[in-house]
Order: structure tokens, then sequence, then C-alpha cells
């Protein structure tokens, strides 16, 4: 008897919740169409002269070739250091809440083989990205992220580490970009030029130290939020003697 | 080389806790010392750029020696320094309280590097001169926050701080919007230069009215303003007690100081009555709801979470009188008894938390009803509850009585009377949930024979509680000396 009057309520509950979520797709539609216009409004208020054009004008003072890098590395170098940082604390997040979850099983024969494939090259296109960041498109984030699918493909060939090396020196990799960053940063603040106020002379040096240990930390960072949890001990029991079976050629470790 | 001297210490505040976090991380056998040092070093830096800006008035350094727009500028004038100078004192007392109370060394370990990166995004929040710097920062304070608030595992902890997560990022992609707004229409992202452009150029005003209500809708959610504070409680409740203690203290406020700094610096020309009163009235439903729930919670640190929400809407109030008020002594009275109760809530809240959560660790539970003879068992606890509690009323001689004083005063004074009654309620409320936490913790054991048990929890507590109720309000004059130390303008 209660039957069709619970499949009336459930109907109706069912409809006022479609109703609810389309009365919101509207009001966000309107939203949308309301800030489309400011935006606009606010592109031919004309009031103010363009960023673009005075940082462009600075690019060969800032040591690099790429406005996109000299502005990540250089006229905004603060912002990209507490962005490493936010990188950091998601990993540390990460890791404060479980332990890895043991990995996928071992890969078959043919994805071995395209696996020992890919990530050298993967490896080396990071690599070549890092480099032509200075000139063209490319630098620490776009390197690091090849890094870390690296690594994601490592793991889901069934390394439960995603090729990274012990919790001890993953620590190291993970904090290497905030401490280069700040490290130079404070460094060159006690000789006197400035907090990040790189030397025109020595700029393209220190950038590219910079970027290379943000790289490092990047990459190591998305691979170890792919892993999902702390490599802690024991996590590590199994997994450490699945590593150590693993072949070699899956062993992605960015030494610096 | 001078000046490179005095504006060192506003980079230290923050790459000093980066530093630390960075060593903490990689070292964690040793985080509770390197992460105390790290804390004792912040501390330090926070105090010599007080004193710094206490002698050559208000700080501003553009990083990397580029034209202002193109850079990120630092700034530490009265208002920044206030709040930065409270939050470093009470993030050194939880760092002292914290590095006894994690049992497990996995949780040790996950919390300093998490703390002292919350640390860093709270000093950089507070000395930012960057719009989208202060986004950045935002972010990191929102990661580290929710982590943190989840370090306990518990299933309600996680729930709470997902959801704090989720809408601290909804908070900050509305606060970006703004920002992108005004970059479009103004070409700059600098404090100063942005507000020099609004107040020249009246045409753009559509643009800086969404923008205002885009940053400030996203920063109201974060701060837990009524009626987006839903998610503050549970968040609050379950975190940890340190965590506890610097969310409820120091992170909502982070919030609350970023809207009073736009509304006050940067939007001020476009900012009219009828917006402040829309602020102030949410601040008061806040003050009545927040009070309410927290006279009607069963435990104490859900209480205490109440609690915070009903502070946070008293420093709302003081928007419309400020709005009314012209420039001159009563506005300083105003805009000092608004820091002086945010200041006051920083230390009274961290000191209540870190004393709750003594309470908690020693009974097993935090029911306020079967909380009997806590007052034997810990009495320097008791004492600090009491003391922290007396100063969320605002008994005298506490630094928010004579911040509740001002605001009624300047309400009667600008005719806006109604505010009076709000207070009134408020403070009602609070001295009736605070008694009644101390009429259940008296129980009838006998008078104990050690007022201290244990030192390095209740001290921090003890010490913070007796700031907010002594020192602010017995000596909070220097206050109105540091607050007049405002920036000149943008370069």
């Amino acid at each position: 008897m209660t039957e069709p009057a619970d499949w009336a309520r459930s109907d109706r509950a069912r409809e006022r919740a479609r109703d609810l979520s389309l009365l919101l797709a509207v009001l966000l539609a309107l939203l949308g169409v309301v800030l489309l216009a400011v935006y606009f409004l606010a592109l031919n208020g004309g009031a103010a002269p363009r960023l673009a054009e005075l940082a462009l004008a600075r690019v060969p003072q800032s040591g690099v070739g790429n406005p996109v890098t000299a502005v990540l590395v250089n006229y905004r170098a603060y912002d990209t250091l507490v962005e490493l940082a936010v990188l950091l604390a998601a990993v540390l997040g990460i890791w404060s809440q479980r332990p890895a979850p043991p990995g996928f099983q071992r890969s078959s024969a043919v994805l071995a083989g395209m696996v020992s494939w890919v990530v050298p090259l993967l490896i080396v296109t990071s690599g070549y990205m890092l480099w032509v960041g200075g000139y063209a498109p490319g630098g620490a984030f776009q390197a690091g992220a090849l890094l870390g699918a690296a690594g994601v493909i490592v793991r889901l060939a069934g390394d439960p580490t995603a090729g990274l090396p012990g919790e001890a020196v993953q620590r190291w990799l993970l904090v290497l970009g905030v401490l280069m960053f700040a490290l130079v940063g404070l460094a060159l603040m006690l000789l006197g030029a400035g907090f990040l106020t790189y030397p025109p002379k020595l700029a393209k040096w220190l950038i590219l130290l910079i970027e290379s240990a943000a790289t490092i930390a990047i990459g190591t960072a998305l691979a170890a939020a792919y892993v999902g949890g702390r490599p802690s001990a024991k996590g590590q029991g199994p997994s450490a003697g699945e590593a150590s079976a693993a072949p070699s050629s899956s062993s992605l470790g960015p030494r610096p | 080389m001078y000046s490179n001297l005095l504006t060192d210490p506003l980079v230290l505040c923050i790459t000093l806790p980066l530093l630390g976090a960075a060593l903490t991380t990689a070292l964690p056998r040793h985080a509770v010392p390197l992460g105390i040092l790290a804390a004792l070093a912040t501390c330090s830096a926070a105090v010599t750029l007080g004193v710094d800006v206490w002698q050559h008035g208000a700080l501003r350094l553009v990083l990397g020696g580029w034209e202002p727009e193109l850079a990120i500028g630092l700034r530490a004038d009265g208002l920044a320094v206030a709040l930065a100078l409270m939050a470093n004192l009470v993030a050194l007392g939880i760092s002292v309280y914290a590095s006894g109370y994690f049992r497990d060394p996995e949780r040790m370990r996950a919390f300093w590097p998490l703390w002292l990166l919350l640390w860093a995004a709270l000093n950089g929040l507070f000395l930012a001169g960057d719009l989208f710097n202060l986004y950045v920062m935002l972010e990191l304070l929102g990661i580290t926050a929710a982590a943190l608030g989840a370090l306990t595992g518990s299933r309600e902890a996680v729930s709470a701080n997902l959801r704090y997560l989720l809408v601290g990022l909804l908070g900050s992609i509305s606060y970006l919007l703004g920002v992108a707004l005004l970059y479009t229409a103004h070409g700059t992202l600098d404090l100063g230069l942005v507000a020099r452009a609004i107040a020249a150029n009246d045409r753009l005003f559509a643009v800086d009215a969404a923008a205002l209500v885009l940053m400030v809708s996203g920063l109201a959610l974060k701060a837990a303003l009524f009626p987006l504070h839903f998610w503050l409680p549970p968040a609050h409740a379950n975190a940890p007690a340190p965590v506890s203690a610097a969310l409820s203290a120091l992170v909502v406020k982070a919030s609350v100081y970023l809207i009073i700094r736009l509304w006050l610096d940067l939007f001020a020309p476009i900012t009219g009555l009828a917006a402040a009163m829309f602020l102030a009235l949410l601040g008061a439903a806040a003050v009545v709801w927040g009070s309410w729930r927290a006279l009607r919670a069963e435990r104490l640190k859900l209480l205490a979470a109440y609690s915070t929400v009903a502070q946070i809407g008293y420093l709302f109030l003081f928007l419309p009188l400020l709005a009314v008020t012209p420039p001159g002594p009563p506005r300083d009275n105003l805009l000092a008894a608004l820091v002086l109760m945010a200041l006051t809530h920083g230390f009274a809240k961290s000191g209540f938390f870190l004393a709750a959560g003594l309470v908690q660790t020693n009974a097993g539970h935090d029911r306020i009803d079967d909380l009997g003879g806590t007052a034997q068992r810990l009495p320097a606890t008791t004492f600090a509850i009491a003391l922290a509690g007396s100063a969320l009323i605002g008994l005298p001689p506490s630094g928010s009585f004579i911040g509740k004083w001002l605001l009624m005063q300047g309400a009667i004074e600008s005719g806006q009377w109604w505010w009076v009654i709000v207070v009134t309620t408020g403070s009602l409320l609070a001295s009736a949930y605070v008694f009644r936490v101390l009429s259940r913790a008296f129980g009838l054991e006998p008078t104990p024979l050690k007022f201290v048990t244990d030192a390095r929890a209740e001290v921090p507590a003890l010490l913070l509680s007796l700031v907010a109720v002594a020192l602010l309000g017995l000596a909070s004059g220097p206050l109105w000396t540091l607050l007049a130390l405002r920036a000149g303008g943008g370069a």
C-alpha cells in the first residue's frame, strides 16, 4: 500500500532536484553573461597601458630569452617559489593521510618493452624542455610534468614506487625546488643584491640552477602524488621487495 | 645597503618558515628540534620587523629590482605588522604546545612541515603588496590548513576538511576572478597602484564593483561570515588541538584581514554605506547565531568553533561605522578597536583551543556536561579557559572590552544605535556559554596541590590567554601609534 506513495514522493523529490539544478544552471549562465559583459567593459575601458610591452622590453636584462620564463623565474620569481611550496604542501597532505596503496600488477612483456622505450625518451625530452625554456616555450613546469608522466607510466607498468628512490632520498628531491630557490634568493640578499634580485651577468646560470632543481622537485611531486600515499616503512616491506625484482630499466631515479 | 638591512626581516618572515618546512620534510627524524628552531627564528624575524616599522615607519620592498608594475612588492604598514606580530606570537605558542602533543611519530612528522608552510603563507599574506601574490598565498594557506585539519585521520575530520578544502578553492577562484577583472581594467597587480587607478578612474565603476563583489564574497566564504560559515564548526572542532587553535585564531583572521585591507585601501572610493551595512548585517547575524549555537554546543571544541563564527561577526560591525566617520581621532579609535578585537580574539581563541585540547586528552572526551572536576585536575588549564573566556565575553580589562566599548561608542555617535543591541546580546550569550563551561568544570573534589601539571602544554595556553586579557587590555596604547603608520601610497 505504501509503495505507490513512496514512488510518488521519490518522483516528486527527483523532479524538485531536477528543477533546482535547472535553476542553478540558469543562474550560473546569467552570472557568466554578466561577468563576460564586465570583462569586455574592462578590456575596452582602455584605462591602462598593458604590461606586456614593459615585460617584453625588459626581457634582454632578465637573463633568459623567453618572456614567459622571464615572468615566471625573474619578474615574479617570488610567486613561483610559493607555487613550488604549494606543490610540496599538496604532496605532504597526501602523505599525511595514508601509506601508499599497492601498485598495479606487473605488466606483460609488450607493455614492459614499450615502457623501457618511452621512459628514457621522456627523461631526455624533459631535459630538453628544461634547457629550451631559456629562449623558447618550455621550462621547469613542463619538464617536471614530463618527468612526472614518466613516473606515472612506470607505476602503471607495475613498479609500486613509480621509479622513485627510497623515502629518505625522495624527501630531499621533493624539497629541492623550494630549498634551492629560497637559498639562492637569500644568498643574493646576503650579498647585497636583494632577495631574488639576480645580477644580470649571473642571471642565466642562477635561473638554470633554480629551474633544474624545480624540475626535479616537480617531477618527484607529481609522481609521488600519483603513488598516492607516503612511502612508509610498513608499505616499503613488500614494495621494496617488488622493486628489487623489477628490471633496472624501470627505476627512474631523477638523481641530482 | 641600509635600506636593504631594514627590509630584510620582511623577506625573512616568509623565507625562514619555508626553509624550516623544507628541512623538516627532508629530515623527518629531527622534525621537532628543527621545527622549534624555525619557529623561534621566524618569530624573532617578525619581532625585528615590528621594531623596524615602529622606528622607521611603513616599509616597502619591490623584489627583483624591477619596476613595481612588473615585479612583486612586499609591504609592512601598521595594520599588517600588528596582525603579523599577533600571528607569530600565537604561532610560537602553538609550536611549543605541538612539540609535545603528537604521540604518533607519523603524525608528528606530517605536522611540522605543513605547519611551517601554513606559517609562511600567513606571513606572506599579511605582508603582501600584490593582488596575485595574495592569491598564491591564499592557495598555500587553504591547502595546508585543510591537510592539517584532517591530520587526525578520523572520518569526520577528513570529510569536514575535504569540504573545507573545496569551499576554500571556490573562495580562491572567486577572488582570482576579481583580480583578473582588476588587472584587465587597470593593467597592474600592485595594491598601491591599483588603488590609485581605482580612485582616478570612475568610468570603470562597474568593473571595480564587480571585482569588489567577487573578491569580498570569495573571502567572506573563507572567513566563514554568516551564512557562509557552515563549513567552519566541523572542520575546526575535529582538527587536532594545535591545528584548531591555528585555524580559528589565525587562518580565518587572515581572510578577514584581507577583506578589511581591500575594503579600506583598495576599494575605498567605491564602497558605499549600503554595501558596508549589508556586510554588517551579516556580521550581526553571525554574532547572534554563532553565540547561540555555542551556547547549545555539547562539546567544548564545537563551542569554541561556533564562538569563532560570532567573534568574526563583530569585526564586520565596524564597516558601516568606518564608512560614515570622517578621518580623525574617532575614526582612528574605530580602526584601532577593530584591530584590537581581532588581536584579542587571536590570542584568546588560540589559548582556549589549546586548553580545550588538554582537557580532551586528559579526560578522553570534551563533552561539556561531563567535565566535572577539571578545575581540580587541571587548575592551570581551567584558569586559561576562564581567562580566554573572559576575553571572549569582553570583560575588563581584556582587549575586547576596549574594542567593544569603542564599537558601541562609535555606533551611538554615528546614530547607528542598533549595533549596540547586537553587541550586548552577543556579550550576554558569550558570558552564558563561558560560564556554562566553568560551572561544569568545578567539581566537589578537594583542592589540588599542584597548579601546573604539564608545563609544555599548559604554559602556552595560559600565556596566550593572559596576553588577551591583561596585555592587550592594559597596554593597548602603542597600537594607536602603530596603526597610524600607513603606507604612503604605491611605488
